[in-house]
């Protein structure tokens, strides 16, 4: 009864609303005509009869606007209905048809959920770090200014001053190891130090107590401080009276003032607190409020103003605090200032990697669904007799399609589901895996933003994969209604369909290994670089100065001269030092550099200075990391204070300052400070900030005379052992513990992996790339195996007709293979040529390859070709041995 | 609000009268407004847009079902039947309406 109406409506149904207006048109003016004839038949003129019939109706425009907008109505929600009618009974069919396959069910579920579920991991690290909106108040009108550089306190109170552009403004360091005192047992912290504004420009309000006020950047007011959130719970038990409580960081007595809330995590999520940068601009400390301290500064752009005003304004600042410095800066310093959102400065490079690994998954997931759309061209090939009955009852193409679509798009939302799963396990692996530096990592989870974006993943790749099978089997097939034998034309255009599937697959295959594969010679390249020590056997332990109350330099150095005593009895310890900073020294490391003078080259009046970055030492450094002593000697216990100052430089340094000199008993000085620092020796160059990098200057001084340089704050120890690392921990703990128990020390790693962590980003990207690379391959080869094992299947009785002509199971074993292999070619040569298109954008990627490395081009193809034909002899093998008695039976 | 005819049809009385109309089969709006006219012996009057809009809207509310044909007069016209549902509500009307105006008449006719 229901289905009755249903037809009989759609028979006369009006389609649309210019068919509604006609229709009630024509009721109408029936209507009115009839009257006509009515009062013509008694009598009246034509032209009274129309006036009178007129006259008696009333307003025909606003009758026949009020009915044709209740038909309108009505027209509209029998569609809908029949819409909803008509996805129920299709989401119903859908289900039988996939419960009625469940191996089916479950191969492309799995396989879908796997590539769905790999995106969707990928996508909640690309959306945390690309596309959710920075977390502070207005986040577009924040900026990073001269991101690529950082201002000295000098420069910075010179921009502050004179800009109009943002407001406000505020510097910050990136963050600093330093050690809390007072209270309970000493704290191993990272700390970053922040101008007046900080807080306010980000928008950001303490969560307890206040934040810095204008002015608590100058010297004297600035002993405060501003604790974390995971601070205040770990070390003050979330005590709400920590508010004017002293602590001691690095031997200062700061007051808390106030707490942040657990979601401020800036500068990086690693700071514990803040404290006011002492903008100290007395003669005293000339040498680090022009020279060696360096702020980040952000800003916010006054309404109206563009980041384009502001650069300006802000380089011209700058340049112009050339003239205030004591001593000329180099001419390349200064310039290349700019302004970027501050987004765009967080992101950082990250933007392309992550860009890259996106297209990568998203190419697994392609391949991925011609698998299933492979699958589902099989499955309608065993329908096309239903299919065609359903044709043959009625059932328009469109309505077949999207039957077949509701099946596909179901199919998708399983595969989703499982996905999400995939999704949630994959995005804990990926946050174990991600390189530090990663920004804002925190915020990666599978979240409402994962949740949509997976359902809208599944729902696409169910329309994706399902469109061309769908649209393949609902073209009507004369013969499979007219019951004709199998082998029916539709047969073979959907065998093309499915070899140009598996030749597009193979083609991506291709492409995805091909770009794995030059990641992986890049990452083993960058192994093998010549790191100019030997960091094998040797381990690192960053220990903070103690906090003394004055004369640090000579307490700190009795101190450290105590600890590498201690160090040195340790059992295994074959030699010990310390240093300022160590190369691949990880975040936070500080590479200290100074303007200098030389010699030998008087910079001339106006002329600018060198600058020279510098590493302080103790006597051992060179012997213990493994860095070879050209010429001349290095430190030893006879350089004092009381002596000549002396310096050790790299080979590079040596080369670049005195080309032509021998740079032994060569001078130079920080052109602040008056005694001449004298060259005894030349040790080899080694990479310090990466793997990649050509190798930079370095210019080492002794712990033992460091006059006028800037002490450390904090070491980093390092020790040449045999002992395992744990061991070595434990005994180097209470080495120092023995010496001062208020120093900590906190982590204690081999060196070997400070280099590699430096090569994190590179093996990240290997990984993730190579994990992808590996399930294209498999499912390329699931793809090649399914097309030429169904082909295969097919045409049994074909070769069992060849077979008893005479054809032997060789043969036909050529033929098969053959067949695989012309496919397998076609995508070979298809994905070379697009790996070739693009690998370009590799390029930032790669070290030491190039984006068309031949071994890369030449071994790629020839493993995937391997693959595919090796997915191919299963089914030739299975070809072969048909029996043509059997095969010709059958059908 | 014209009245039409000799008395002004009470509210929802329209769509019961229409409804009773086309109880003998299939009739196109002029046939059901004729016939009403007349059998009432010209008391009510409907008023002719008042009576396409019931029409449609027992078409809408699924009361009664339209199809094209063509009329004694030979034009196309369109021709309204009652669905199933339609002589349900008819006969539900046609009792209410009865106690109704029999309730009413008795009050009306009181003695005293």
């Amino acid at each position: 009864m229901k289905l009755g109406s249903g037809i009989r409506r759609l028979l006369r149904q009006p389609a649309g609303a210019r068919a509604i207006e006609r229709e009630v048109d024509d009721e109408l003016t029936f209507h009115v005509e009839t009257r006509i004839d009515v009062l013509m038949s008694q009598g009246m003129t034509r032209q009274a009869a129309e006036a009178q019939a007129r006259r008696e109706f009333g307003d025909l425009r606003a009758a026949h606007d009020e009915i044709a907008a209740i038909d309108r109505g009505r027209v509209e929600r029998e569609r809908r209905a029949d819409w909803w009618e008509a996805l129920r009974q299709d989401v119903r069919f859908a289900t039988r048809a996939l419960l009625g396959r469940p191996s089916f069910l479950v191969i492309a579920s799995v396989t879908l959920g796997l590539g769905i579920g790999a995106n969707a991991a990928i996508f909640s690290v690309v959306d945390a770090a690309l596309l959710k909106p920075l977390p502070y108040a207005e986040p577009d009108r924040l900026v990073s200014v001269w991101p690529d550089g950082a201002m000295m306190p000098g420069v910075f109170v010179e921009v502050r001053t004179g800009n109009r552009t943002l407001d406000p403004i505020a510097g910050y360091s990136g963050g600093a190891a330093v050690s809390m005192t007072g209270g309970s047992e000493p704290a191993r912290l990272v700390m970053s130090e922040v101008t007046s504004r900080f807080f306010d420009l980000l928008g950001a309000r303490a969560e307890l107590g206040r934040t810095f006020l204008e002015g608590e950047d100058q010297p004297g007011r600035h002993r405060l401080a501003v604790l974390g959130h995971a601070l205040w719970q770990q070390r003050f038990g979330g005590d709400r009276g920590v508010i004017g409580r002293s602590i001691v960081v690095d031997g200062i007595a700061r007051t808390i003032v106030g707490v942040m809330p657990a979601d401020f995590r800036f500068p990086s999520p690693a700071i514990d607190l803040w404290v006011p940068v002492s903008l100290d601009a007395s003669p005293a400390n000339v040498g680090r409020y022009w020279g060696t301290s360096h702020l980040n500064v952000i800003g916010r752009l006054r309404r109206g103003v563009s980041v384009a005003q502001a650069q300006q304004e802000v380089a011209t600042l700058v340049d112009r605090s050339r003239t205030s410095f004591p001593w000329r800066m180099p001419d390349a310093w200064g310039t290349g200032v700019t302004v970027v959102p501050l987004e765009r400065k967080i992101v950082g490079d990250i933007g392309s990697l992550l860009l890259l690994l996106f297209g990568s998954v998203a190419a697994v997931l392609l391949i991925a669904c011609v698998n299933v759309a492979n699958l589902l061209l099989g499955r309608a090939a065993a329908r096309e007799r239903e299919i065609a009955i359903r044709a043959s009852l009625g059932a328009g193409r469109g309505r077949i399609v999207r039957q077949l679509l509701t099946e596909s798009v179901m199919l998708g939302l399983v595969g989703g589901a499982m996905g999400l799963v995939v999704a949630t396990v994959g995005v804990r692996a990926l946050l174990l895996l991600i390189p530090a530096g990663m920004p804002r990592v925190t915020e990666v989870a599978v979240d409402a933003r994962v949740l949509t974006f997976t359902m809208i993943t599944a729902l696409a790749t169910g329309l994706g994969f399902g469109l061309a099978p769908a649209l393949r089997a609902s073209r009507p097939t004369l013969q499979a209604v007219l019951g004709a034998t199998r082998n029916a034309g539709g047969t073979l255009a959907r065998r093309r369909l499915s070899e140009l599937l598996v030749v597009g697959q193979i083609a991506l295959g291709v492409v995805l290994v091909a770009g794995a594969g030059l990641l992986i010679k890049s990452f083993w390249r960058l192994h093998q670089v010549e790191l100019g020590f030997r960091p094998e056997q040797v381990i690192a332990a960053d220990i903070p100065i103690p906090a003394f109350p004055s004369d640090s330099m000579v307490r700190g150095r009795a101190f450290f001269d105590r600890v590498l005593e201690q160090a040195r009895a340790i059992p295994g310890v074959r030699s010990a030092a310390v240093a300022s900073v160590l190369p691949f020294g990880g975040v936070g490391s500080i590479q200290s550099s100074f303007a200098a003078d030389i010699e030998a080259h008087p910079v001339p009046p106006g002329g600018s200075v060198p600058m020279l970055v510098q590493t302080v030492v103790s006597d051992d450094y060179f012997k213990t990391m493994g860095i070879p002593l050209l010429r001349g000697r290095g430190f030893t216990p006879a350089d004092r204070d009381s002596t000549p100052a002396v310096a050790v430089v790299d080979e590079l340094t040596a080369k670049q300052m005195w080309p032509n000199a021998d740079p032994l008993g060569q001078r130079f000085r920080p052109v602040w400070v008056k005694p001449w620092v004298t060259v005894v020796g030349v040790v080899g160059t080694v990479k310090r900030d990466s793997l990649s990098s050509a190798g930079e200057v370095s210019i080492y001084l002794s712990t033992r005379n460091t006059a006028g340089f800037w002490f450390p704050t904090q070491m980093t120890l390092v020790l040449r052992a045999d002992a395992n690392v744990a061991t070595l921990a434990s005994h180097l703990r209470a080495a120092v513990a023995s010496v001062d128990p208020t120093v900590p020390v906190k982590a204690v790693r081999p060196v070997v992996d400070l280099v590699s962590d430096s090569a994190a980003r590179a093996r990240f990207t290997m990984l993730l790339l190579a994990t992808f690379a590996a399930v294209a391959l498999v499912l390329g080869a699931v793809g090649v195996y399914g097309v030429v094992a169904y082909a295969v299947a097919r045409r049994t009785r074909e070769i069992g007709v060849r077979m008893a002509l005479g054809a032997r199971a060789s043969d036909i074993l050529a033929m098969v293979l053959r067949e695989g292999g012309a496919l397998t070619a076609a995508g070979v040569a298809l994905g070379v040529a697009g790996a070739l298109a693009t690998s370009r954008v590799l390029a930032g990627f790669l070290f030491g390859v190039t984006p068309t490395d031949l071994a890369v081009f030449v071994s790629v193809p020839a493993v995937l070709g391997i693959v595919a034909l090796g997915a191919c002899v299963i089914p030739a093998r299975r070809a072969a041995r048909v029996d043509p008695v059997t095969a010709l039976r059958s059908d | 609000m014209p009245p039409a005819g000799d008395l002004a049809l009470l509210q929802g009385t329209l769509d019961v009268l229409v409804l009773k109309a086309l109880v003998f089969g299939p009739r196109h709006g002029y046939a059901v407004a004729t016939w009403i006219r007349e059998t009432s012996d010209e008391t009510l009057n409907v008023e002719d847009r008042a009576l396409y809009v019931a029409l449609h809207r027992l078409e809408d509310r699924g009361w009664v079902e339209s199809e094209w044909g063509l009329s004694e007069n030979n034009r196309k016209a369109k021709y309204y039947q009652l669905t199933a549902r339609g002589r349900a509500q008819l006969r539900a009307e046609t009792t209410r309406w009865t106690q109704y105006a029999e309730a009413v008449f008795k009050v009306l006719r009181a003695a005293s």
